[in-house]
């Protein structure tokens, strides 16, 4: 610290590095959530280089360490407490309209996209997923009242999932 | 951001600082400053005429030493209170010279009481008191809260709290030299309240003279 009071940039990260862990620990034990510890780390660091002039050469360390993130941890706890007060979590509402299936738009949507896309798969593909995915039947009864080999049954499907993934977008 | 990243920024960031004084040290400095402005304001106005008979008394020197050991407890308690990693138990340093002083002031006027008669009671307007109080602490809560201003994202509250405690009762020090107040009761009274005037205007105002916390932008 000493080192980084006078300038020196290399000893300034390595020591920031080092003390990174410490800093965590002292954060973690008041704040459980993750992110909101890590920001609380974050506004420890901003804060204990805003005042490296104010640590005195020859004093320990940690406690000088402890109280800025101690005191950057209860910030964001009050700071959380506070917009918890006035915040009001709006899943509860998320039916709006009163008819129940006015809420479900989004649903049939969704249904109408995917049964588009199946008709628009080649006629092949179309009957090896209607037989082997929707009525879900053993390959050998499908092959035998589709007259298409296992083989190209297996084939067939697998691409008309391909095709039914790139299509809606969940492709990768 | 990632913290690493954060360290990597400050890191590339880094000017070079002189690390401050020790609190002793700044606190002893303040003080000088304050008996330098006070020195000044009372050889303005001169001494009061009754000086010596005043210091005969023994409330008056109590009540004056005990305010003058208030206004420096409370310097060293602020300027350990401005490090981080100080114990807030400093905070308790002027607890004592401040009770001993209302003590002095309220014996005192107990003792006016029985030496004067009801007389001592008898009570006055004094704005003097309030203005000298205001006008010496003030410019000098603002100098040891700029000195203390890194106090400012660590423990403000204390910190602006025992600075205006510290100027207030110096200052207060100061005017018993050359204001005259007879009874103990107007100083009690007009001290005590200059003193709580100062003291919650830094607690308002001061803020602003202190070092924010650092906000990520």
């Amino acid at each position: 610290m000493v080192a980084a009071q006078a300038g020196d940039q290399r000893a300034y990260d390595r020591l920031l590095r080092a003390i990174l862990p410490f800093l965590r620990a002292v954060v973690r034990r008041r704040i459980a959530h993750a992110a909101e510890a890590e920001d609380a780390v974050q506004d420890a660091l901003l804060t204990l280089h805003q005042l490296r002039a104010s640590y005195e050469p020859g004093r320990p360390l940690r406690p000088w360490l402890a109280a800025i993130a101690e005191r950057r941890a209860v910030d964001r706890l009050r700071r959380h407490g506070r917009r918890q007060g006035r915040e009001t979590p709006i899943d509860e509402f998320g039916e709006t309209l009163a008819a129940p299936m006015a809420n479900e738009g989004e649903a049939r949507v969704a249904a109408a996209e995917l049964r588009a896309a199946v008709a628009d798969l080649p006629p092949a593909q179309r009957t090896a997923l209607a037989l082997a995915k929707l009525q879900d039947l053993p390959l050998a009864e499908a092959s035998a009242r589709s007259g298409m080999s296992v083989g190209a049954l297996k084939v067939a499907t697998h691409r008309a999932v391909k095709a039914l993934r790139k299509r809606l977008g969940a492709e990768e | 951001m990632r913290s690493e990243e954060l360290i990597g920024r400050l890191a590339a960031d880094l000017r070079p600082v002189r690390p401050m004084p020790p609190p002793a040290l700044q606190a002893l400095q303040w003080l000088l400053l304050a008996l330098l402005v006070i020195g000044c304001a009372v050889a303005v106005y001169g001494l009061r005429h009754d000086i010596h008979d005043r210091m005969a008394i023994m409330w008056d020197v109590g009540q004056f030493l005990a305010s003058v050991a208030t206004g420096i407890a409370a310097a060293f308690a602020a300027a350990l209170l401005a490090r981080p990693d100080r114990p807030g138990a400093w905070a308790l340093l002027p607890v004592g010279p401040l009770l001993l002083w209302l003590a002095a002031l309220g014996w005192g006027t107990f003792a006016d009481v029985h030496r004067i008669g009801p007389e001592a009671m008898a009570m006055d307007t004094s704005w003097g008191c309030l203005k000298f109080i205001l006008g010496t602490g003030t410019p000098l809560t603002v100098a040891l809260l700029l000195l203390l201003r890194h106090a400012g994202p660590v423990r403000p509250l204390p910190v602006l709290l025992l600075g205006g405690l510290a100027s207030a009762s110096l200052a207060s020090a100061g005017l018993s030299l050359f204001h005259h107040l007879d009874a103990m009761l107007m100083v009690l009274i007009w001290h005590g309240s200059a003193v709580a005037v100062l003291v919650v205007l830094a607690w308002a105002l001061g803020a602003r003279l202190l070092l924010q916390v650092p906000r990520q932008g």
